[in-house]
């Protein structure tokens, strides 16, 4: 698993966010790079430690993504843009939904399921 | 050269690699700049998915061409002309949503955006950046905002990392 590899994987998540954010409103790049920061240590978790293969579970994370943007966009109403409140919150709607699911399928260690 | 204008707030540590000022302004330039544009390539395919919106998907390998074409060419205008990220980022993603934009139509209406698809929609985009960057020196001379539009549209995306 190269470094290389981890960044083309974040690449495929901020692409399905931005799917699930659409035209309406714009990002601010804080959000981006706290995004960027905060999945790229739950991916590298992920693969690495627990070895979760990536390809098996792109369709699933990449929904996640989506959910995501759309989270945002929606925490965001009243908002010219997508601001770090929008996103944290987002960040913690997706990330309640993949406690639940982990727990629910019987993973060991929820807390990082950024794939589940 | 940090980056980061929206938020001043952010905890340390919190800072993506590359946005902190401890290693933007670190001695090895270089290795900032590798660090700025995997955010700055986030940043783009933010963008891109935007442009694509829920009409499709878009297949892994090309998700890995595109960052890699465009990782080439983002570090070698950086080297060239530093990190202007903070200038050019409403231009350059502007673009990146029409890269979204062009790889939907070539999909011809296809749930998944292949490889084939991504390729042309990324020559479309660099064709219109080459468009404005050959326009750059009459550009230079207007004061319009037109003019600072196609500067930043040509540099960016078709900076050859091989000349």
């Amino acid at each position: 698993m190269s470094v290389e590899h981890i960044d083309a994987i974040l690449n495929d998540c901020l692409l399905a966010a931005g799917q699930g954010i659409g035209t309406e409103k714009s990002v601010d790049f804080a959000v981006v790079v706290w995004w960027r920061t905060r999945y790229r240590q739950f991916f590298l978790h992920a693969i690495t430690a627990k070895g979760n293969a990536y390809e098996a579970d792109r369709r699933r994370v990449t929904a996640v993504g989506r959910y995501l943007g759309q989270r945002a966009l929606h925490h965001a109403s009243g908002s010219a843009s997508i601001d770090m409140r929008a996103a944290e919150l987002a960040s913690r709607d997706v990330e309640t939904g993949c406690h639940m699911n982990a727990e629910r399928e019987g993973l060991s260690s929820p807390a990082l399921t950024a794939t589940a | 050269m940090n980056t980061d204008t929206t938020r001043q707030n952010v905890p340390a540590g919190t800072i993506a690699h590359g946005y902190d000022q401890s290693i933007a302004g670190a001695p090895d330039e270089t290795l900032a700049h590798q660090r700025a544009v995997d955010a700055i390539l986030d940043d783009c395919f933010l963008s891109i998915g935007q442009g694509i919106g829920l009409r499709a998907t878009l297949d892994f390998d090309a998700v890995v061409w595109v960052r890699t074409n465009f990782r080439a060419k983002f570090l070698a205008a950086m080297g060239h002309f530093g990190n202007r990220w903070v200038e050019d980022r409403a231009t350059v993603t502007a673009v990146a949503l029409m890269l979204g934009e062009r790889a939907v139509r070539h999909a011809n209406g296809a749930a998944s955006i292949n490889l084939d698809a991504a390729m042309q929609a990324s020559a479309d985009v660099e064709r219109y950046c080459q468009l404005h960057s050959a326009r750059r020196s009459a550009a230079r001379t207007r004061t319009s905002s037109e003019s600072a539009t196609a500067m930043i549209a040509g540099y960016w995306c078709t900076w050859d990392p091989k000349h």
